[in-house]
């Protein structure tokens, strides 16, 4: 029994999410928007990682600690760039990328 | 679970997840785009499931769709215009953005459906046990400096993010 699923169906969802991902993270004009276009592009660099354990490497744990790892620094990196976000806000009044543009604030 | 059945799922995972993605990115009202991050990070944790990670797929509910999504919601709470339809949610290079994500979609999926990949393994082997082995034996230290990082992460936001008094 052969599974109609293939590698190559999981690859084009996570292309296509890291695209709409990579099309967020540079078109939004909110921080916060920004942020989330970088999570949707980790999600879909993760589909990768799990699917490529799945079918090349099932016997491997690389793939699946490697999505642990990822998770660990996107929690991290979150953080940290909500708390710049709210920085900015209290030193610009706005969370706009495109008006954030002193160097010295 | 049948080839047929597996399959279906898939697709419904797919489209959810595509579909949610877009309004994320698309949507004028922030909070809203916060929101329907939620199915997104499910779709992508049922994803994980068909591919055998169970262990993956529940820490992606729990830290993604739990915390992640918060910390988002919060943030934009803290900031302004929350709710409102912001008159220009997208910069002026938005174009441009549409053009360089078409590209790279275009580029990645011809060559993952270019390429002849080898068929999948029959069974996806049990994994959560043998996870919890690996990250305690063989990747001990990776496992280690997440942690670090992580705790370093958190310090830092709050002394960032706290509210220095008036001098």
């Amino acid at each position: 029994m052969t599974s109609y699923l293939q590698l190559e169906h999981y690859l084009i969802v996570a292309a296509l999410l890291f695209a709409i991902g990579a099309y967020g993270a540079l078109a939004r004009r909110n921080a916060v928007a920004v942020l989330m276009g970088v999570e949707l592009m980790l999600n879909a660099a993760n589909i990768n990682f799990v699917a490529f354990w799945r079918y090349l490497e099932p016997a491997r744990l690389e793939g699946q600690v490697f999505v642990l790892i990822v998770i660990t620094v996107a929690a991290a990196e979150a953080a940290v760039g909500l708390a710049l976000v709210l920085n900015i806000y209290r030193t610009f009044g706005t969370v706009e990328v495109d008006r954030v543009n002193n160097l010295k604030g | 679970m049948t080839p047929a059945v597996e399959l279906g799922l898939f697709g419904i995972i797919a489209a959810a997840l595509l579909v949610s993605g877009v309004v994320v990115v698309a949507s004028r009202n922030l909070v809203r785009a916060a929101f329907w991050l939620l199915p997104c990070f499910l779709a992508v944790a049922g994803l994980f499931v068909l591919l055998g990670a169970h262990f993956l797929a529940a820490i992606q509910v729990l830290i993604y769709a739990g915390a992640i999504m918060l910390l988002l919601l919060f943030v934009l709470m803290l900031t302004r215009d929350v709710g409102s339809v912001i008159a220009v949610s997208h910069n002026r290079q938005a174009g441009w953005a549409i053009i360089a994500a078409g590209l790279v979609a275009a580029a990645t999926v011809g060559v993952a459906s270019g390429y002849s990949w080898p068929a999948g393994a029959p069974r996806a082997p049990a994994t959560t046990a043998a996870i919890g082995q690996a990250l305690l034996t063989t990747y001990l230290l990776p496992f280690e400096v997440a942690s670090v990082l992580l705790l370093a992460a958190i310090v830092g936001a709050i002394v960032i993010a706290r509210s220095e008094p008036d001098e």
